[in-house]
């Protein structure tokens, strides 16, 4: 595309400028064109027109997810605007058909029907992280709650130890929320890394150690008569411990956070059971807890009558386009009823959240019980905390409230953590395929 | 009558047609992608149908007259 026919913004989903004028933000792009051209992080398109990214989301041969930091492929940087880290994120920054048999592997653990199996563990981890905090009357919505039923459950889901959950908490959050200027930036990656080296040593021990769950699914799974390479399966735990741990719990947060000001919103939550689908479908649009994802164009082309050039670097913002009052009247209110909401909170094409099931799933368990058993919570604004950048996941670092106490229902905590621990070490071991081929 | 009918290139598991028509539209066991189980729409399931049609994200189901 020509320089001097494409609008220029100077725009930066990483600054505290953009978290404090989400989601209003996104009418001040869109009105000066829905794709329009930003000179930060070395320029790339921002996407913030729906219609447009609908268009942009069905040609993945246009728009590449793929991260070659080896410069093997095409050299192309995946996901994240700027580029980060030298190792690829798993399937989310693989294009197909490489992506898709990544998938294939993971879908039978994420369907609708298979998450299912998870419910119990759901509603045990949600009930006593609430007996934990019941008789204070006090809590943090993230620290103590939102952070852990995910983080456990993603554990189960891998087949990793569960109390192991803490080990990779504070990674798996910090490697959202650092912003790319931050002082703490480094510190991140070296966490960051640390958390993947110590991913890396379970998926040698599930070689000679397989466990039901994600990890070893990945590692009987053949592609045209191969086993997947390790750094492939890696970067895919990686990035599954990642989506586990930092979505729901955000989403959960920014609802509890809008719930604590809308008194006659939550009343009607709370009186009107069938209202939770639509709800949830309306945090999910309005929140969109993963706000975008960055792409790289493979040729010149034209897309919904926009012109891009190979190798251009191109943010579709999720969350902006779920502001689009084209397709959302009233796009800034949460309408709990709001119908239609075809929103992209999950992202659109080939690459939809994979865990899309089971964060609906967790996030209606995990919001109900607190609207019944904290039934009067109020948040302590003093003590909120958003996360210091909202351009990877929009959420909350801390959310403490305070409530009338209640009585415990269960057993504690660490009694259901060993109790489940040993629920499922007591199931039988998948086959192990890789047994005696020496990879 | 009516029928409706799931682009399934299209179709990328959202669920949510399965939440505004269970009757019409079912979920793959293996990956949660949509299809359709009636052939032809009462008049009761046309306007859910038309819901649907209206609540994919990936603007995967049409109602056909």
């Amino acid at each position: 595309m020509a320089t001097d026919e494409r609008v220029v913004v100077e725009f930066d989903q990483h600054t505290p400028e953009y978290r404090e004028t989400y989601p209003a933000k996104a009418h001040e792009l869109r009105e000066q064109c829905p794709v329009a051209w930003s000179t930060k992080h070395d320029g790339f398109w921002i996407v913030t027109g729906h219609d447009a990214l609908s268009a942009l989301s069905k040609r993945p041969d246009l728009l590449s997810s793929d991260h070659d930091p080896d410069g093997e492929r095409n050299g192309y940087e995946g996901i994240s605007i700027p580029a980060r880290g030298s190792t690829r994120g798993g399937f989310i920054e693989m294009d197909p058909p490489e992506q898709s048999e990544y998938r294939r592997v993971l879908n039978p653990f994420l369907s609708p029907a298979a998450v299912m199996k998870w419910e119990p563990l759901i509603a045990d981890f949600t009930r006593a992280c609430i007996d934990e905090v019941i008789e204070a009357g006090r809590l943090d919505f993230v620290d103590d709650f939102a952070n852990i039923i995910p983080a456990v459950l993603t554990m189960a889901m891998l087949g990793l130890p569960l109390a192991d959950w803490e080990i990779y908490c504070e990674p798996a959050h910090m490697q959202v929320y650092t912003p790319p200027d931050s002082p703490n930036f480094d510190h991140m990656m070296e966490v960051t890394f640390r958390m993947v080296e110590r991913l890396a040593e379970y998926v040698q021990i599930r070689k000679t150690e397989p466990r039901p769950g994600m990890i070893s699914a990945l590692l009987n799974a053949k592609v045209m008569g191969e086993f997947l390479p390790d750094d492939g399966i890696i970067g895919t735990v990686s990035l599954l411990i990642g989506g586990g741990f930092d979505t729901t719990t955000s989403l959960l947060a920014g609802s509890l956070n809008w719930l604590d000001t809308h008194p006659v919103e939550r009343a009607r939550l709370v009186d009107d059971a069938d209202l939770m689908n639509s709800a949830t479908e309306e945090f999910l649009r309005h929140f969109t807890p993963a706000q975008g994802g960055g792409r790289t164009i493979t040729q010149d082309c034209e897309v919904g009558g926009f012109e891009f050039a190979e190798g251009d670097r191109v943010f579709l913002s999720f969350a902006m386009c779920n502001h689009d009052p084209a397709a959302f009247p009233d796009p800034d209110e949460i309408v709990l009823d709001r119908f239609p909401n075809p929103h992209a909170a999950f992202g659109l094409g080939v690459h939809r959240c994979i865990g899309s099931n089971l964060a609906r799933l967790g996030f209606k368990h995990m919001l109900r019980e607190c609207l019944r058993r904290m039934a009067d919570y109020r948040v302590d604004q003093a003590g909120a905390v958003q996360y210091e950048s909202i351009g990877v996941i929009n959420g909350f670092k801390h959310l403490p409230a305070t409530f009338t106490p209640g009585r415990r229902e269960g057993p504690p905590l660490a009694e259901v953590m060993s109790t489940w621990q040993a629920r499922l070490d007591a199931e039988p071991a998948p086959e192990n395929l890789r047994a005696g081929t020496g990879v | 009558m009516a029928r409706v009918v799931v682009n399934a290139e299209a179709c990328q598991g959202h669920t949510l047609c399965n939440m505004v028509a269970p009757d019409i539209f079912h979920l793959r066991e293996e990956d949660g992608h949509s299809y359709v189980v009636v052939d032809e729409l009462t008049a009761e399931q046309e306007p859910l149908a038309r819901k649907a049609e209206l609540g994919c994200p990936e603007r995967a189901i049409t109602v056909e007259d």
